[in-house]
């Protein structure tokens, strides 16, 4: 765009009123939607775009859903511009996930918006709807074969026109689902919200020009872009990388049933490139996900893992973040490949290393490591869809939102949030138990944190949560799907030394098993992975377990105090406190804990002695060694020429163009030791835990969950 | 007759005394926080002082004080009540901490961009005082599990013996069957009578255990600072004579007996602004408005109510200090645009922004001469030669302000002081109009039917840019608009208000239902008002079959048959079809009835004020004032000297010694027989 930008009150205004109208649209959209999927857990978002469909405002819900609302309108522009034309007072909805939403289940409503005959702009919503066909109700089948076993998705159509909705279309869209009428409520929420958005933005091109507005929405996405520039070029230049692991099926002996997300970042100046074209074939259905997924999650990880106190304006990013992916792997699929549960599965893993990718990078500026975040909770085994049929005779069918009590990932300075969901969904929240129970015929046993179940480190991570129900107000059986993910290994992953968030649990049977699991049984009891048929009958009860988000910094270095606190907020166990913190509690009267100082730094000292062979651990240096490069490794200038040293001790661990991590003292532990109830599942002994550590001073560096067969990854090189 | 109204502020505690004869006097006193009965009592001494009163003689001929306070608001916010223990269901220990895993629930706009920062709401309680204990009631309200009452004994011995003061109960399902938690009750004054107990299906029957948990705990927190304050006040407020009836403002609207308020102290937690929104109220009864915006400038806020069909607009999920509370009270928005917002360039976006950062009360803005060194809103009006002093006293520094802007604003945008002070009070208006905008178009309210009421210390000098645009069919500005809180303790009714949540149930058959339900809270809430005169009015909660937000529509009194029935569906559609679209309620959707409401209300007579004289007043003087970039003098009028009826044209400026008004170009104003200002956006003669 060639105009100029108004001035910068009229600006100020404009923006301020753009935000407003956007959110205003939103809590419109609650007032008249109908399930708790919306409106107790907000799993909806509002967005505004340009008249291309940049978008430039876009609400605090669900990031993803909205961030690249832009595929959607370019393809109504591309098709339909001609026939059946795009008019004033026309809506379009889609849920075809190869078109822009997520998956199925995600409803995208937009509008266009007209003023004096100019298409000024988009405005338009996604809500999460309880069910939207197919062979499985809430859509979410883990044993589809192509997407034909999956709810069949609806390419936009023009569900309303000239402000009227056009109720032949509503019908053929609500013929499908086991929840027609839940359903109508949320789409007469979705036309409401872009009706009321229509006409204030409207009313703005009145009050300040048509113009002036449009010049308005440029100007902005060019000062995101502008700002999100100037923030990589403070940041080294490097290559980043991460792996992450989705599992399909059945464990087989060859893992073909194991799926890679692998990303690599490569940073240059203010250009930044997310290559995940290494990443693993498609699976037949249900954990890819379509290119719309793919860069929904990254625009919007890259806006809550980079764009701290910046502008959030995902057209911006688009501008500056080059995705690049191959067709036909697990993140970026091909028609008919089923994706309904990509969000809780690719998706996942997608943010996870987006995440990990750039904080290790922020991790190389002395100003803004403080910005990096370990990994929250990824949406596992603890989420699904619970439905069947009522006492009354009535189909019910919805996800209980309970995934979304995991933990949050720990920065430099914090803890990470207890039970606060996910950084993607920042303004998502789980349903009340009570509000549960009226849509479910479940009875609640337990919903509560779970002590261990946060990654330690220096900061801890936010602790996950347990979860517990059984039927209660029907005979039928309830049928259980799991989204399976995070049960053979952890997902969220810890930096800086910091070990991952622990991972989800899953079990649906016997209350006697569940008794045992939750009073913390003396051995690890083999439990089965979820399977397609799961159902809950009679005295049965399900129990699922949320992850807990990644630790920061090596957890020998917390501090003790902190750790008692832990103790006596039920958020860590006595035992969990030696095991993973190597602090020794003793009892003082019938309720109270203190520290034992002497035993604890005996221990402490062992433990660390131990990760290098028993050798004696090296002193540390008392300034860093050379220019940071993470947290825990420096660039060092030295004699030889430019290499990679611990920035603890300055220990030197390879040359500058060398595999540091190869020089590191590996310690490998099976996955199901960090279980925070004593279980394990089929497939989990093909994973490790390698904490990687100093072999100097025997600093942790680095915790990667792996594939046994697999290589140690270098998740960092730097560009000279 | 004669009734004070007083309502104690972080910085001042005003009083406003009414006689029979309608005539008014302030009184003003600091706040005395930690003494606040000391300010009080001050603030009515004030008012006797210039009346020529005694004190005794002055409460000795009071028949009503009403009071709003901030006791147990300060309690919660500084984190200085009680030490509260919480007994939940076992197995639901952690529902506090979860807190719906909200993490973005009302937090400052300046962290939302900032994942680092999120954190859900700090509620006042120890993990490790909560204690859950063995029993279970289902949705039906039947017993699943037996409350253990040993389990129970052994809780509260323990939370007890560790220092807790006061205790909460919180059980799933309490307000469909509240047993369990009478009875948990019962063993708590047994063990610790002097421990204060708050059960979450007495202050909040709402279905939703975060939220009833919510408002239980910080009742509990709050209310043994509060019970005890109002009985301190009370004490002395009868040692000095007064034998009316102390009431108490509540944040629901209108005043409930001092006794009712001590058991109900969650309800007094923000009763300084629902004071506002009354008086709004009761404004409009005085002039013929029913339909009003109700509009607060404060130090630090802009506050926003509602009055529709004559009664305040309630939310059923008002928050405070980021904290959900599960009970009615008057719906204000907040935005954190006041007189203190700093002003700032945004080199990011190349604008000039407005907060959401404000200036401390100290040094406060620039022009307060006490070291504040960021402009504020405040300091714009100051360089504009709006406001010259703040209350009777205190002279405003315009070079300091100058200094301000234009080392932090004008200079970055390359504009003179003058431009940046205008727009920096444009940018500010804007913020407060778009949060009319949001409160009323957005909602389906047509703002031309709506008559907009501006008061606050600072109201006056911007609602003349904030209520252009806006479409409203009036502005006024009510004389006693600086402390229009205090005269809104007066101004309201007594009224007790009780609500239950059922089971859904279809509404066709709802009708006995609904007839029980009211018929058990009748006598409960009627026995709480003494007096005769008694309105009583009755409602029902209605949404479509699994809608989660519910519409409340008034009920007639009788049974609810057929006919009542029927209306009532006709009622909810419409509504309905308004904010969705013609066409568009679900015609095969079944209606649910999912709670009922009653509340009872008795007038309080206020005597009308006093008429102006008819007289025409000429300026007191010229002051030297900035509009649309020029300089020029303009008058400066006596607002007590405006005659009934005398109407005078902008540019000028009308003072009194609590506030100024700013008649802007092309604006006039017009002073009405009681004293209010009408304010004429668009000068037509």
């Amino acid at each position: 765009m060639t105009t100029t930008p108004p001035d910068p009150i009229t600006l100020e205004i404009i923006r301020h009123r753009l935000a407003g109208i956007n959110e205003e649209a939103a809590i419109m959209l609650r007032q008249v939607s109908g399930s708790q999927i919306a409106v107790e857990a907000n799993d909806l978002n509002t967005a505004i775009t340009t008249a291309d469909g940049t978008v430039v405002a876009c609400g605090d819900y669900v990031l993803c859903q909205v961030a690249s609302l832009d595929l959607v309108t370019s393809d109504i522009i591309r098709n339909y511009s001609t026939d059946p034309g795009i008019r004033p007072g026309d809506q379009f909805m889609t849920n075809d996930p190869y078109v822009g939403t997520l998956h199925q289940p995600d409803v995208v409503v937009v509008a266009p918006v007209f003023h004096e005959g100019t298409l000024v702009a988009w405005c338009g919503s996604t809500v999460h709807q309880p069910d939207v066909g197919g062979p499985a109700t809430g859509g979410l089948a883990l044993d589809a074969g192509s997407i034909f076993d999956e709810p069949l998705p609806v390419p936009p159509v023009r569900i309303v026109e000239h402000d009227r909705i056009r109720r032949d279309i509503e019908r053929g869209y609500l013929v499908r689902s086991r929840t027609p009428r839940l359903n109508a409520l949320d789409l007469a929420g979705q036309i409401a919200a872009n009706r009321a958005a229509v006409a204030a933005i409207q009313n703005l091109c009145r009050r300040y020009g048509t113009d002036t507005v449009v010049a308005a929405m440029d100007h902005l996405v060019d000062a995101a872009e502008r700002q999100l520039r100037a923030r990589l070029r403070e940041l080294p230049d490097g290559r980043w990388r991460h792996v992450s692991y989705l599992e399909h099926g059945t464990p087989a002996p060859d893992n073909t049933d194991v799926y890679l997300v692998r990303l690599e970042a490569i940073k240059r100046g203010d250009e930044l490139i997310l290559d995940f074209s290494g990443s693993s074939p498609q699976a037949p259905g249900a954990i890819n996900a379509a290119y719309p997924a793919l860069v929904n999650f990254t625009v919007a990880s890259v806006l809550v893992y980079l764009c701290a106190d910046l502008l959030w304006v995902p057209g911006a990013v688009a501008r500056v973040v080059k995705i690049v992916s191959r067709e036909g792997t697990v993140v970026h699929a091909c028609w008919p490949a089923g994706v309904a549960m990509s969000t809780a599965t690719s998706c996942q893993a997608i943010r996870v290393s987006v995440n990990a990718c750039l904080s290790r990078m922020l991790e190389g500026s002395v100003e803004l490591a403080r910005l990096a975040m370990a990994s929250c909770q990824s949406s596992g085994a603890g989420g699904g869809v619970l439905s069947g049929v009522s006492r009354s005779g009535e189909p019910f069918g919805s996800m209980t939102l309970d995934e979304l009590t995991g933990g949050g990932g720990a920065t430099l300075l914090l803890d990470g949030v207890d039970s606060s969901g996910s950084t993607t969904s920042p303004g998502a929240s789980c349903a009340n138990v009570e509000v549960n129970e009226s849509y479910l015929p479940v009875l609640y046993l337990r919903r509560a944190e779970l002590a261990d179940s946060a990654g330690p480190g220096r900061q801890r991570g936010g602790v996950g949560c347990v979860i517990a129900l059984r039927p209660h107000g029907t005979e039928e059986p309830v049928r259980v799907v799991s989204f399976a993910q995070g049960l053979q290994h952890p997902a969220a992953v810890g930096l800086d030394g910091g070990d991952p968030g622990r991972q989800s649990m899953f079990y649906a049977g016997r209350v006697e098993v569940v008794d045992d699991l939750l009073a913390g049984g003396p051995v690890a009891r083999a439990l089965p992975l979820p399977d397609a048929a799961a159902r809950l009958t009679g005295s049965a009860v399900h129990l699922a377990v949320t992850q807990g988000g990644g630790g920061y910094g090596d957890p020998l270095e917390r501090d003790p105090a902190a750790v008692l606190t832990d103790v006596e907020d039920g958020l860590v166990s006595v035992t969990g406190a030696e095991r993973d913190y190597g602090v020794v509690l003793v009892r003082v009267g019938a309720t109270s804990w203190t520290v034992d100082r002497e035993t604890t730094t005996a221990r402490r000292r062992l433990v660390r002695s131990d990760r290098i062979g028993g050798r004696e651990p090296a002193a540390p240096v008392a300034h860093r060694p050379g220019r940071r490069l993470t947290n825990a490794l420096d660039l060092v200038d030295g004699p030889g020429g430019r290499h990679i040293a611990c920035a603890r001790c300055a220990a030197p661990l390879s040359p500058v163009d060398g595999n540091p991590y190869l020089a590191m003292a590996v310690v490998e532990g099976p996955v199901h030791e960090a279980a925070p109830l004593p279980a394990r599942y089929p497939g989990s002994e093909r994973f490790v835990i390698r904490r990687l550590h100093c072999p100097s001073c025997a600093s942790r560096i680095e915790v990667q969950v792996s594939l046994r067969s697999d290589p140690v990854v270098q998740t960092v090189s730097p560009i000279a | 007759m004669r009734l004070i109204g007083i309502d104690t502020g972080g910085t001042f505690t005003d009083a406003v005394v009414l006689d029979h004869g309608g005539r008014t006097t302030v009184g003003k006193a600091l706040s005395t926080p930690g003494r606040v009965d000391d300010g009080v009592l001050a603030a009515v001494g004030t008012v006797a002082d210039s009346l020529g009163l005694t004190l005794r003689d002055l409460l000795s001929a009071t028949d009503v004080l009403a009071h709003g306070t901030t006791v147990g608001l300060n309690a919660l916010l500084t984190r200085s009540g009680a030490r509260v223990g919480l007994l939940t269901t076992a197995g639901f220990e952690s529902t506090p901490a979860i807190a719906k895993a909200s993490k973005l629930h009302h937090l400052p706009e300046s962290d939302l961009r900032a994942p680092s920062r999120w954190r859900k709401p700090d509620l006042p309680l120890r993990r490790s005082d909560v204690a859950g204990v063995p029993e279970r009631v289902d949705l039906t309200g039947e017993v699943i599990v037996p409350l253990d009452e040993e389990v129970a004994r052994a809780a509260i011995t323990r939370l007890v013996a560790a220092g807790v003061e006061s205790i909460a109960v919180g059980l799933l399902w309490a307000p469909v069957n509240p047993r369990h938690e009478h009875r948990i009750r019962e063993l708590v004054r047994e063990i610790a009578p002097e421990v204060h107990v708050t059960l979450s299906s007495d202050v909040a029957a709402r279905i939703g255990e975060y939220e009833r948990t919510c408002t239980a705990v910080v009742d509990a927190y709050t209310a043994p600072l509060v019970a005890s304050y109002l009985r301190r006040l009370e004490t002395r407020l009868r040692d000095h004579g007064f034998v009316g009836d102390f009431v108490v403002m509540r944040m629901g609207g209108g005043v409930q007996p001092a006794p009712v308020a001590r058991r109900q102290a969650v309800q007094t937690l923000r009763s300084g602004p629902a004071g506002g929104v009354s008086a709004t109220r009761a404004l409009g009864a005085r002039l013929g408005h029913a339909n009003l915006i109700a509009t607060d400038v404060g130090g630090t806020s802009f506050d926003v109510g509602l009055v529709i069909d004559g009664e305040a607009h309630s939310a059923r999920l008002p928050t405070i200090d980021r904290i959900p509370l599960a009970v009615p009270a008057v719906d204000i928005p907040s935005i954190g645009t006041g007189g203190g917002s700093i002003a700032w360039y945004d080199p990011a976006l190349g604008t000039l922004r407005v907060g959401p950062q404000s200036a401390a009360a100290r040094p406060g803005p620039a022009c307060y001469g006490l070291g504040g060194a960021r402009p504020t809103l405040t300091d714009a009006v100051v360089v504009l030669g709006y406001v010259t002093r703040l209350g009777a006293t205190l002279t405003l520094d315009r070079d300091a302000a100058s200094r301000a802007i234009g080392e932090h604003v004008a200079r970055p945008l390359g504009v003179g002081v003058i431009e940046a002070a205008e727009g920096i009070v444009q940018v500010a208006c804007a913020q407060m109009r778009d949060l009319v905008r949001r409160t009323t178009i957005q909602r389906g309210h047509d703002p031309s039917d709506f008559v907009l009421v501006a008061y606050g210390g600072a109201g006056p000098q911007y609602v003349g840019r904030y209520a252009e645009d806006l479409g409203v069919s009036e502005v006024i500005i009510p004389a006693l608009a600086p402390e229009f809180s205090a005269y809104g303790a007066i101004s309201a009714d007594l009224r007790v208000a009780e609500g239950r949540d059922l089971r859904p149930v279809p509404l066709v058959d709802a009708g006995p239902l609904i007839d029980a339900a009211l018929a058990e809270l009748e006598p409960e809430v009627v026995a709480q008002l003494r007096g005769a005169h008694l309105t009583v009015r009755r409602s029902v909660g209605l949404r479509f079959y699994r809608q989660l937000q519910r519409v409340d529509l008034p009920i007639p009194a009788g049974p609810v048959d057929a006919d009542v029935i029927e209306d009532l569906l006709a009622r909810f559609h419409k509504g309905y079809e308004l904010v969705v679209g013609p066409g568009s309620a679900p015609p095969d959707t079944p209606v649910e009835v999912v709670a009922v409401g009653l509340e009872a209300v008795r007038p309080i007579a206020v005597p009308a004020p006093s008429p102006r004289p008819r007289r025409r007043a000429q300026p007191v003087r010229t002051t030297p004032t900035w509009f649309r970039g020029q300089a020029d003098d303009w008058p400066v009028y006596r607002w007590e000297a405006l005659g009934a009826g005398q109407r005078i044209s902008g540019p000028c400026l009308v003072e009194s010694d609590q506030t100024t008004v700013v008649v802007y170009p092309g604006q006039a104003l017009q002073a009405l027989s009681d004293g209010d200002l009408r304010l004429i956006l668009e000068e037509t003669a």
